[in-house]
């Protein structure tokens, strides 16, 4: 259960949890090739599905952000809490450097996790918040990933060491549409034109897709309006209806 | 300790710390500790709202074009407001037009039900190209507003005022001329914020409403200037993110404060600046809230007990 029952099932009155930010510690910083990963000590903390997201930010705040970040989990339990970054700007610089991160979630809607084979599609960050749903998922899932360069695809070998890796030029639509139509899932995160790709591949084969999308957030709780992504047809906010969406529900009107 | 129970426009809070319109949404978060809950701006016509990127963050603050997205009213009236009325605190509804018409026809079926307390009419988005601010930049208009609204309802009827314009306090006798019960001061400031790297606006629409601890000081100066040109009770806002920024407003004359931009980073601040602007008024001797209201505008200083101590 979320803190936030984003599908507005709150009925009018105040959730039994209230929203606040967790302080934890840093227990690890380490370079995956390009990207960096930051490792939190969770406390015991809830950590919700894959796909779901928190308002990250360090402690104390460096003063070039003044907002929080919105991140997925690389992967979570009750002892860990880690964040897989792509370091540009002083938001995620901070983290980088931080010894406390103030931590808000899990928020919004997961992965829907579904029996049977499956096949998970990252691209670039994307890709970050691919290892814990690797794990979730049984059997083992396949995966497609594509990067801008080698240094890049290191963090490949968190999500499956036989992941077929594909580098600009190539786009992971090319090795996916070889291996489609088959009997299960498609899962997806990366850059919006990958994912209307991957979305419209998986419509033509008539598979199941579902969307990890990307929005620039001031909250994380359905606030601040600013996460505005095309759903339904419409501009609606990703913190409350996502970030992961079906397919169709993207494409639709798109 | 102080007793934050205040009563603004005849409406009973328990603490003065509301949000700003467009900067909750209680149906999903809840109503985070505040006094009372101010809706997302309703419009007659349900609006999508701007594309994307909405928001961008700038120093000490962000810039935002939403674009007053809404259900509209037909929606609003039959889904959110049986909802709304459900919500622990008062609920103050935000109203917005393109003609005094809209906002009447608004203003009577919104007044009409139960769960409202009080209605605000935002005379002051920056993030559409007509309607709204074109009305709040303009005295006379202002007035014709408040006068053609007030005849629609008893509740108490806010108005909902931009900085940016030559002389706010001129905007606020009027809208207390035509009958608004109390201010709210101020809207987002106009700005925009160019990407460092393509040079172009980072946000959808170009422009935006620049928030954030970087306008304070323009919002203190319109509170301090609406109170004294008008008197009436105001809800102060732009900027606040500590308790001694609540402190301040109601010092320039705010009844009530208002939180938006902090509250996006942080959903348990209004139980903070409760408990801090108790603190707060307890070390000042103050026993409520509204004994601190337009201190500034006195001619002799009002130390501090520690102050005192420590400077004399």
């Amino acid at each position: 259960m979320s803190q936030v029952d984003a599908s507005g099932g709150t009925q009018g009155s105040d959730p039994a949890v209230p929203l606040a930010y967790r302080r934890l510690a840093i227990a690890r910083v380490e370079p995956v090739g390009a990207y960096t990963l930051v490792v939190l000590r969770n406390d015991g903390g809830e950590v919700g599905v894959p796909g779901q997201f928190f308002m990250v930010r360090a402690h104390p705040e460096p003063a070039g952000a003044y907002l929080p970040r919105p991140l997925s989990a690389a992967w979570a339990d009750s002892r860990e809490l880690a964040f897989l970054l792509d370091v540009r700007g002083e938001g995620t610089a901070s983290l980088a450097v931080a010894r406390q991160v103030d931590v808000l979630g899990p928020l919004g809607h997961g992965f829907e996790l579904r029996e049977g084979p499956s096949v998970l599609v990252g691209g670039g960050i994307g890709a970050a918040i691919l290892p814990w749903l690797a794990r979730a998922l049984a059997p083992t899932p396949k995966a497609v990933l594509g990067f801008r360069s080698e240094s890049h695809a290191v963090c490949a070998g968190l999500i499956d060491p036989e992941a077929t890796v594909v580098l600009d030029p190539v786009v992971v639509t090319e090795p996916l549409a070889r291996m489609l139509p088959f009997e299960g899932t498609v899962y997806a995160c990366g850059p919006d034109p990958m994912l209307h790709a991957v979305a419209a591949l998986c419509a033509e084969h008539d598979v199941p897709c579902q969307l990890a999308m990307e929005a620039a957030m001031a909250c994380g709780f359905g606030a601040c309006y600013g996460c505005a992504v095309r759903i339904d047809g419409e501009w609606k906010r990703l913190c409350v209806e996502g970030p992961v969406v079906p397919a169709e529900r993207v494409m639709a009107g798109a | 300790m102080p007793d934050l129970r205040t009563t603004f426009c005849g409406v009973d809070l328990e603490t003065p710390i509301v949000n700003g319109s467009g900067t909750l949404d209680a149906l999903v978060a809840g109503t985070l500790g505040l006094g009372a809950f101010v809706t997302k701006t309703v419009t007659l016509h349900p609006r999508e709202g701007n594309p994307p990127a909405r928001i961008a963050e700038t120093p000490a603050g962000m810039v935002n074009s939403i674009g007053l997205a809404n259900p509209g009213l037909d929606r609003f009236c039959e889904s959110h407001l049986p909802r709304l009325g459900e919500l622990p605190v008062p609920v103050v509804v935000s109203v917005g037009g393109w003609s005094r018409e809209e906002y009447a026809r608004a203003v009577s079926r919104i007044g009409s039900h139960p769960a409202v307390a009080a209605l605000e009419l935002n005379v002051s988005c920056p993030n559409v190209d007509t309607g709204c601010i074109s009305i709040g930049t303009d005295a006379v208009e202002t007035r014709m507003l408040l006068e053609r609204c007030r005849a629609e309802t008893d509740l108490p009827l806010l108005a909902k005022l931009s900085p940016s314009v030559a002389d706010v306090s001129r905007i606020a006798l009027a809208a207390a001329e035509g009958g608004a019960a109390g201010l709210v001061l101020i809207n987002t400031v106009r700005g925009m914020a160019i990407d460092r790297v393509t040079l172009r606006p980072l946000l959808g629409g170009g422009g935006g409403g620049l928030s954030g601890p970087a306008i304070k000081p323009v919002a203190l100066h319109a509170v301090y200037h609406a109170f004294r040109e008008t008197g009436l009770p105001i809800v102060g806002m732009g900027g606040v993110a500590t308790a001694q920024d609540c402190l301040e407003f109601l010092a320039a004359g705010a009844a009530l404060v208002g939180v938006g931009t902090a509250l996006f980073r942080d959903p348990a601040l209004p139980v903070a600046l409760s408990a801090g602007l108790a603190a707060l008024l307890d070390e000042r001797r103050f026993e409520t809230p509204a004994h601190c209201v337009g201190l500034a505008h006195q001619r002799s200083p009002q130390p501090s007990p520690q102050l005192e101590g420590s400077e004399r």
